[in-house]
C-alpha cells in the first residue's frame, strides 16, 4: 500500500482479525488461519490479513496484494449472506 | 460444533489507566481460558432492542483465569466506548463472546526472540503476550517498542517498567511523537526505517514480531520489517482503524 496517498477509508480499513468471531459464528471454527486464493491475482492470503472493511452495512473483505474484494458479509436480522466469489478457494488445516 | 456463544460477565472492577484509556476487569463464570492475543466481542443492545458490537483485546494473560481485562480507548464521537468509559459501574453486567482470532497469537510455546511494536492502544494485546510471557518466568528475549503521543499516554507505564526492570530478558523502548518528558533522551518521532533497524538489530532476524495499533502506523511498520529482510510469515499484524482522536 501507498502510504503518501493513503486515504480515510485506508485510515478506516481493519484487517481479518476484527471480523473473526463473524467468521466463527459463520463456519464453526476459527477462520483467522484459513488461506484464502484471490481469484484476481491468484496470490494466498491467511483470512486475518485481508483488507477489512467493516464501516458499512456490511463487511468487505480485499486482497491485501491487488485489493479485488474477495468477499462480502451482510447480516440481515433473519439470515447471513456470504459472498465468496472473490476466492478460488479456501483452505482449511484438519482439526483433530 | 460448539457454536461461539454470547455469555454475560459481571464488571468487578474499573482502573483508570490515561485520560482516554480504562481497564475494566469482567468476571465470566463460564469462560474457557484464551491465548495471549486474542480478542473478544462485546455487545451493546438498547432498551429498544438496538444492537451494536465491538471487538476488543484482551489484556489480561491467560493465567488469570475467570476474568477478563479489558483496556478500552475512549473514542470521543464513538458509540461503544463512551458508554464503557463514562456509564458503566462496578457490579454491571456486559455481553461479551470469544475468545476469538488464531493469528494474532502469541504464548511461550511459539518461542522467541519475541519482537513486540504498539501504537497506542495497540499495546493491549501486546501486554497480554508479556503478562504471560512473565507469568510463565519466561526468559525468551523480548523486545517492545511502545509509539505513544505523549507520556500521559502511555498505557501500564508502571507495570512495564517493573516487567523490564525484572531482568528476565525484556527489554521496553519507548517513542513519543507529540511531546517527550524532559530530559529524554530515548525515541521522539514517528516509527522509521532507522529506529526499526536499531530495535530489530539485537534480535535475531527470525524474530517472531507482532504490530498492533492504527492502521496506518502498522501498515508503515509491517512495510519496513518485511523490507528489513524479516520473513513475512513471522510479521504479524492487526490493525485497529483510526487513531482515537
Amino acid at each position: 500500500m501507498d502510504l503518501e496517498t493513503a486515504d480515510m477509508n485506508t485510515a478506516l480499513m481493519v484487517d481479518g482479525n476484527a471480523i473473526a468471531g463473524e467468521l466463527e459464528q459463520i463456519f464453526g471454527h476459527d477462520m483467522t488461519m484459513a488461506v484464502a486464493r484471490c481469484a484476481g491475482c491468484a496470490s494466498d492470503s491467511k483470512m486475518a490479513t485481508l483488507m477489512a472493511f467493516v464501516r458499512g452495512p456490511g463487511v468487505v473483505l480485499r486482497c491485501p496484494s491487488c485489493q479485488s474484494v474477495i468477499a462480502r458479509i451482510v447480516e440481515t436480522p433473519t439470515a447471513t449472506y456470504l459472498d465468496a466469489r472473490g476466492m478460488v478457494y479456501l483452505r482449511m488445516a484438519q482439526t483433530s | 460444533m460448539p457454536a461461539l456463544e454470547w455469555q454475560v460477565g459481571t464488571v468487578t472492577a474499573i482502573h483508570p489507566e490515561t485520560p482516554k484509556t480504562k481497564s475494566l476487569f469482567v468476571a465470566l463464570p463460564a469462560w474457557t481460558g484464551h491465548r495471549p492475543g486474542q480478542h473478544i466481542d462485546l455487545r451493546l443492545t438498547a432498551p429498544d432492542g438496538y444492537q451494536t458490537q465491538r471487538s476488543y483485546s484482551i489484556a489480561s494473560p491467560p493465567e488469570l483465569a475467570k476474568q477478563l481485562e479489558l483496556t478500552v480507548d475512549l473514542i470521543p464521537d464513538g458509540e461503544v466506548s463512551p458508554y464503557l468509559h463514562d456509564v458503566v459501574m462496578q457490579g454491571d453486567q456486559l455481553e461479551l463472546r470469544g475468545p476469538v482470532g488464531g493469528y494474532f497469537v502469541w504464548d511461550v510455546t511459539v518461542g522467541g526472540p519475541l519482537l513486540l511494536v504498539g501504537g497506542g492502544s495497540g499495546v493491549v494485546p501486546l501486554m497480554a503476550m508479556l503478562r504471560h510471557r512473565a507469568a510463565q518466568h519466561s526468559t525468551i528475549p523480548a523486545r517492545l517498542l511502545y509509539s505513544a503521543r505523549t507520556p500521559d499516554d502511555v498505557i501500564y507505564r508502571d507495570e512495564l517498567d517493573q516487567l523490564a526492570r525484572a531482568g528476565g530478558g525484556l527489554e521496553v523502548l519507548f517513542t513519543f511523537t507529540r511531546q517527550a518528558p524532559a530530559g529524554w533522551t530515548g525515541y521522539r518521532r514517528r516509527i522509521d526505517a532507522a529506529m526499526m533497524n536499531e530495535v530489530v538489530k539485537p534480535l535475531a532476524n527470525g524474530a517472531r514480531t507482532y504490530v498492533c495499533g492504527p492502521t496506518l502506523l502498522v501498515e508503515s511498520v509491517a512495510n519496513l520489517l518485511v523490507g528489513m529482510g524479516l520473513p513475512a510469515e513471522r510479521v504479524h499484524t492487526e490493525r485497529f482503524g483510526p487513531t482515537g482522536s
